[in-house]
């Protein structure tokens, strides 16, 4: 299991005797070239326009009568608009970009009819566009995590069918041997988004419920989205990545095991802790405070086994970007999670609940677990499509420290902030107004860290574009790193 | 007409079904037998255990003469 590391970079000579993996490695990578490329460059896109927005948001959080004459671009408005372009353009076309890729590589088999997945991915586009303009316009629903207006719907819906269809065909068709933990993780998070989201969508737009079972649909989507689509591609990424890059096999991939069947046993019930005090059965919400507990047993498995994977070969992170980002990514999982879990305890939900210490959460999981393990899976892949090596390591830590303190000030100060604004709101010795005034400062801090996660996001924007046009470092096989002479 | 709900409790129903398959097959197929094995299947002769895969940072090291 431990096995020895070598310290020398990997040649391309070494494959003599492997030439059937390399050929296969290679056929994957160009089936997914132009499919996965056009994933993420949408992503990116949306990444860029999503900052905007969010950066919007938060600005007018703090003065609000900024852009304010036009309702095109009024707070309610633009808070949405942000929240479905990260998810639903950005986090959601990242992770099938990324799962794209794994689940063909993984599968040791080609991406069929790569087209296919292309125009399935231009009508998401066009479905993302629809929404976000419809939103704008005023045509939001009121259904926290699913905005979008009913004729955005059935667009996204079959999109998404045709690539969720394709990753599990070309599961099917995989070449026979182990199932690997993210080909698990993959399966499953393709197999479950159109379940949670027709079904949403079914019981909330098509036909809707009535009264409590509304807002239960709803919890139950929203929170599942994050925990059976997001949750289970980042994982999948993590448990390839990480491993992938350091050299060294999963520690105990009896851990991965139980990790997963559990994470797809208890995720489901978790969405009901977000009705804790509200008008809604109390044993729903006791199944669903006690599902969050049980979350501690997929949550630590996952976070023992790549704390011991990486145990011993953390001085790598110093010279792989993909390492960094992902065990960035990685860690961050394992506090949002445990957080969580503390978030859905009834006494601290009192205070946090309806407070900025929510966003903070949000935005550590979206953010601070997914985004950067994407960021991760990308700097892995697109060398790979592309075949030349990222041109500027100087880029790269810009974009990582940019990032990650950008990540970290503004959860820090939407917590901090988000936890006295609660304590005070169950004081009745205050009054709204010095609440509201109180928490300017955090606010401002936040839009501050905001600035910090844009700029990050332009220079790796730009480092993608420049890989896109073929300009980054040329130098033997897409599959291997040289090494560059400066480190920077 | 089947009211909505239950044509989805069904799909539910036939979506956990499949879980419990799921978990059937790959006991039966031996997925979870031979853990150690399952741990190494990302690696091959090309890319083997012990080689590291993404070093743009790395230092010190020449890179090879690009081709």
């Amino acid at each position: 299991m431990s096995a020895t590391l070598q310290t020398t970079v990997a040649k391309p000579s070494a494959s003599t005797e492997a030439e059937g993996e390399v050929v296969q490695r290679v056929e994957v990578d160009a089936s997914c070239r132009i499919p996965v490329l056009f994933f993420f460059s949408s992503a990116i896109c949306w990444l860029l326009l999503g900052s905007l927005f969010g950066f919007l948001a938060s600005w007018k959080m703090h003065n609000p009568g900024i852009l304010d004459d036009w309702s095109w671009l009024t707070w309610g408005r633009v808070r949405v608009a942000h929240l479905n372009m990260v998810a639903y353009g950005w986090a959601s076309q990242a992770g099938i970009g990324t799962g794209l890729w794994l689940m063909s590589r993984l599968c040791r088999a080609p991406l069929r009819a790569p087209g296919v997945t292309v125009v399935a991915g231009i009508f998401w586009n066009i479905g993302v566009t629809v929404g976000i303009v419809g939103i704008l316009a005023g045509h939001s629903q009121s259904i926290e995590w699913l905005e979008f207006p009913a004729y955005a719907t059935p667009l996204l819906f079959v999109a998404y069918a045709l690539i969720g269809i394709w990753a599990v065909l070309m599961f099917v068709n995989r070449r026979p041997g182990h199932v690997y933990v993210s080909q698990w993780y993959l399966l499953a998070a393709f197999l479950w988004f159109p379940w949670l989201y027709g079904t949403a969508n079914v019981l909330m737009q098509a036909f809707p419920l009535k009264g409590v079972t509304y807002g239960a649909v709803n919890w139950w989507y929203a929170h599942n989205v994050l925990g059976l689509w997001f949750t289970p591609i980042g994982l999948a990424s993590a448990y390839y990545m990480i491993p992938k890059v350091i050299g060294r096999p999963v520690h105990s991939y009896y851990l991965s095991a139980l990790g997963f069947w559990t994470l797809a046993l208890f995720y489901s019930w978790n969405g009901m802790h977000h009705l804790i005090g509200g008008p809604f059965p109390i044993w729903l919400i006791t199944a669903s405070v006690v599902a969050s507990f049980m979350m501690l047993i997929p949550v630590l498995t996952v976070a023992i086994n790549h704390h011991m994977t990486m145990r011993g070969h953390f001085g790598l992170l110093a010279s792989s970007p993909t390492l960094r980002f992902t065990v960035f990514g990685a860690m961050v999982y394992t506090l949002v999670s445990l957080q969580g879990v503390t978030m859905a305890i009834p006494v601290w939900n009192k205070i946090t609940h309806f407070t900025h210490y929510t966003v903070g959460h949000a935005h550590l999981g979206m953010y601070g677990f997914f985004t950067m393990t994407m960021f991760g899976a990308m700097y892995y892949i697109v060398p790979r499509l592309v075949g030349c090596e990222w041109r500027s390591p100087l880029m790269i830590k810009w974009h990582f420290w940019l990032s990650a303190y950008g990540i970290i000030f503004m959860v820090a100060s939407l917590s901090l902030g988000g936890f006295l604004q609660g304590s005070y709101l169950l004081d009745k010795d205050y009054t709204f107004k010095q609440i509201v005034e109180g928490t300017l400062g955090f606010l401002q801090l936040r839009s501050v860290s905001g600035i910090a996660l844009a700029c990050a996001h332009l220079v790796f924007a730009f480092h993608f574009v420049l890989m896109l046009l073929r300009l980054g470092r040329k130098g033997g096989e897409a599959t291997y790193f040289n090494s560059p002479e400066t480190g920077a | 007409m089947i009211p909505p709900v239950f044509l989805i409790l069904l799909v539910g129903f036939g979506l956990a079904a499949s879980a419990v398959g799921a978990i059937y097959w790959a006991a039966r197929n031996g997925q979870f037998r031979e853990l150690d094995r399952g741990a190494r299947s990302i690696f091959d002769e090309g890319e083997p255990v012990g080689q590291p895969t993404d070093q743009v940072f790395r230092k010190r090291v020449r890179a090879p003469k690009a081709s």
